[in-house]
């Protein structure tokens, strides 16, 4: 089976260049990696116009189904190699192996970690990424939230619903969260932001027992609490393309066309992991990238339709 | 004719609003393994019990199969926990 598109990656960009694709009459592979990307474990989703206020996670079962209705295969596992012979894609997901045309590759972000003694240690121990998965843990409990964007402020919403007490460790003096976000946080008698704070060291042996700060908050630079939620970003996850030769941006973000052609024919990217609208990472924008690589690879499977029956010749 | 023994012994540990947790119990939907779910959040004696399975303080989701013990939605351990 030669598929017409390869689509790495479940989030919002895949999916929706899943959708696409079907549509389009491809033949189409979604390899799934970790479903729903950032979007799943995002909580609710209240920006994606059409739909007043889902469950991310339920938004890309959604997704998924479109595709998956279309008739889109979807198969479980990371990419793990990609090789590009004549022009024909051989995707490995572990032992199996698959051939595409083009590849869609939307792989997302992997999660900004603090690269502090002790976080690797102590994560799920006490230090946590997942705001929507662990703070209710922590009821009556006073964690610290690690970020300035949006979506460290989502999150101490969300633990605010929960904790007894919530600290945000702003490393400058500015957010950068959203203003909406942003005055709901501040409305919140339980949270409390930290300028100009960082997390040097995460202390403890078997749990977390408290962080040590750049900085004294109340006459000491030890914060004791019970738990850490770091947020700080997410960095684009293209191991798998430049081991292909595809070039990255100054921010090491996958370097496409505004049609979402990397420098590698029939090799498209989408979604988080490319740089198009800049820091702006949205749904919005994560789907209409995904939109637009299924475009881009009908066009070139239409232009290009024996690519990979020369390359089966050539091999066998 | 007597109910077969499930192959396998499954608890899930979660919270509700966990999508790892979602992903977790859907693949068991998916491949019709019974499993019984304790929600952390709402269950403290839930919550002490995954505590003590974990160790001390976990994340969640915490999946019991048979005895062993996987932290968070480790699908290739869980996959081959399960022979699926």
């Amino acid at each position: 089976m030669v598929y017409d598109t390869i689509i790495i990656g479940s989030g919002a960009s895949g999916l929706s260049a899943g959708l696409y694709a079907v549509r389009y009459k491809l033949r189409t592979l979604i390899i799934k990696g970790e479903f729903g990307g950032e979007t799943a474990r995002a909580g609710v989703i209240w920006n994606y116009p059409g739909v007043a206020g889902i469950d991310g996670y339920e938004l890309m079962k959604v997704m998924q189904t479109q595709a998956k209705d279309g008739g889109a295969e979807i198969v479980s596992g990371k990419a793990t190699k990609i090789v590009n012979q004549g022009g024909c894609y051989e995707v490995a997901v572990g032992e199996k192996k698959y051939i595409g045309k083009t590849v869609i590759f939307a792989v997302g972000t992997e999660r900004g970690h603090l690269n502090v003694p002790n976080e690797a240690e102590l994560t799920s121990k006490g230090v946590h990424y997942c705001f929507t998965c662990d703070s209710p843990l922590y009821a009556d409990k006073t964690v610290a939230v690690v970020g300035a964007g949006d979506a460290a402020f989502k999150g101490a919403l969300l633990a605010a619903e929960y904790c007894k007490k919530i600290m945000i460790l702003v490393r400058s003096d500015k957010v950068r969260a959203e203003p909406a976000t942003f005055d709901k946080v501040k409305a919140r008698p339980n949270v409390e932001i930290l300028y100009n704070t960082q997390v040097t060291q995460i202390v403890g042996t078997t749990q977390l027992e408290k962080v040590v700060l750049n900085t004294p908050y109340q006459g000491s630079t030890d914060l004791v609490i019970d738990g850490l939620f770091i947020e700080i970003g997410a960095r684009p996850n293209t191991a798998l393309a430049t081991a292909l030769g595809v070039e990255l941006d100054a921010e090491n973000y996958v370097k496409t066309d505004p049609l979402m052609q990397t420098n590698i024919p029939g090799f498209f990217a989408a979604g988080d992991t490319v740089n198009l609208f800049g820091h702006f990472k949205q749904d919005i924008t994560a789907a209409a990238l995904g939109s637009v690589a299924a475009t881009s690879a009908y066009q070139y499977v239409n232009n290009h339709p024996n690519v990979c029956e020369l390359h089966a010749i050539e091999s066998h | 004719m007597a109910t077969p023994a499930p192959a396998h012994t499954v608890t899930i540990y979660s919270t509700p609003t966990c999508g790892f947790c979602h992903m977790a119990k859907d693949m068991f939907d998916e491949h019709q393994i019974a499993y019984t779910d304790k929600n952390v959040q709402a269950d403290m004696a839930a919550r002490q019990e995954m505590f003590a399975k974990v160790g001390g303080q976990s994340g969640v989701p915490v999946i019991d199969i048979d005895g062993i013990i996987t932290v968070g939605f480790d699908e290739e351990k869980i996959r081959g926990l399960l022979g699926i």
